[in-house]
């Protein structure tokens, strides 16, 4: 059969990969401009502005157009939406997560929709704006979670060293036996006496998988307790 | 409430009233009564061996739009004569199968469609039209194509 393979058409799209700092700035208009425009109407509005028709020359003189401008940077690529949950792939690409994600589910290999880079669920950078409160997300949603930010913590040299590597971990390694319950032990100990409550391993606070873990720490503390009260009377 | 996919087409919909792409033409009356199904007009852009002809593409969407890419076929009388339409109206066009991608969009398949005409120097139907005609599918989608690439 014959073909015609090179003739696909590359959108032009807006220039997503500017200053992610920029982008947290003005999140938080938008999580604004998004409750505004949930519901459908006919109406030709900010976030149907697609930018890939539109003449270059600027129109300065019309505030309104620099609005939408502005907007069209934070559609997602899919569902030309403001984008929700937004993600941004490294090679600059902006979705919500769960279009991207239902894309990513749906073919392989995985490729980035706009400029066919390929991408993983683990090549993804969540947007975290002021107002996105990550409490509120409804993630009871089928699809898995956004993954998380990736978060490194400075090097902290003052101080109490011995005492932050006890609580970072360095709690596991001393006991060496009965490594499993014990390794709960350690983890739910941390989380209780240093009230470090961050989520481990990319889980959401909220979703079932964290909450299970929750529920098996718990479980395992108590193992561990008793275990402990029956060594001492023995 | 719409579908997403539904929702998604009203914007590309009102995005090609607002912004038209020139020598592209959309049937906005049939559109409106059902969004599943688009017609679209395709002008022979000037300078080129379709120059002065119009064309009807036919563009069907299912509810997995725009992650399913959309069934698209020339219909009507006047098919273009070009090395890949078919003469029952099927195109061989990668980004309408293995290449499409859920950024690609209504106007970006008739810009695509427009400028693979625009680039075709000779008038003739695919070499194996006779054969494709008679055993193809009626919907495109169910032709497993095999692109190579000889420029055209
Ligand atoms: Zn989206
Ligand atoms: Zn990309």
């Amino acid at each position: 059969m014959s073909t015609t393979s090179d003739l696909s058409v590359n959108e032009t799209l807006p220039d997503s990969t500017a200053s992610i700092e920029e982008e947290h700035a003005s999140t938080s208009e938008i999580d604004q401009t998004h409750r505004s425009s949930t519901q459908y109407s006919f109406t030709p509005t900010a976030e149907n502005s697609k930018t890939s028709t539109k003449p270059d020359a600027a129109k300065k003189d019309d505030e309104d157009d620099e609005d939408k401008r502005d907007d069209s940077m934070f559609v997602c690529n899919i569902c030309l939406d403001i984008a929700k949950d937004s993600v941004i792939t490294f090679c600059g690409h902006l979705y919500c997560w769960p279009c991207i994600n239902c894309w990513l589910e749906t073919k392989r290999p995985q490729l980035c929709p706009v400029c066919k880079a390929a991408i993983s669920r683990n090549q993804v950078i969540p947007l975290y704006g002021r107002n996105s409160n990550s409490q509120q997300d409804p993630r009871s949603k089928k699809i898995p979670p956004r993954p998380q930010g990736q978060r490194t913590e400075p090097d902290n040299n003052q101080g109490f060293q011995g005492f932050q590597n006890f609580g970072d971990g360095g709690f596991h390694l001393s006991f060496g036996i009965g490594a499993f319950p014990f390794g709960f032990f350690a983890s739910s100990f941390n989380s209780f006496n240093f009230n470090d409550i961050r989520p481990r391993n990319g889980q959401q606070p909220g979703s079932p998988q964290y909450e299970e873990d929750q529920f098996l720490s718990k479980v395992f503390l108590w193992v561990a307790m008793i275990f402990f009260c029956w060594l001492i009377l023995a | 409430m719409t579908s997403p996919s539904e929702r998604r087409l009203r914007k590309e919909f009102l995005e090609l009233i607002k912004n038209p792409i020139p020598g592209v033409i959309i049937d906005g009356e049939k559109i409106e009564k059902n969004i599943n199904e688009w017609n679209v007009t395709i002008i022979g852009a000037e300078g080129t061996i379709y120059q002065g002809e119009t064309f009807e593409l036919q563009f069907l969407f299912n509810d997995k739009y725009p992650f399913d890419s959309p069934s698209v076929v020339f219909i009507g009388k006047n098919i273009p004569e070009h090395s890949h339409i078919y003469s029952n109206g099927h195109i061989c066009l990668s980004i309408l199968s293995q290449d499409w991608t859920p950024a690609l969009s209504v106007g970006a398949v008739c810009l695509s469609i427009r400028s693979m005409l625009s680039s075709a120097t000779k008038k003739e139907r695919p070499p194996d039209d006779l054969i494709y005609t008679k055993t193809c599918s009626k919907n495109p989608k169910k032709t497993k194509w095999f692109f190579h690439d000889d420029n055209v």
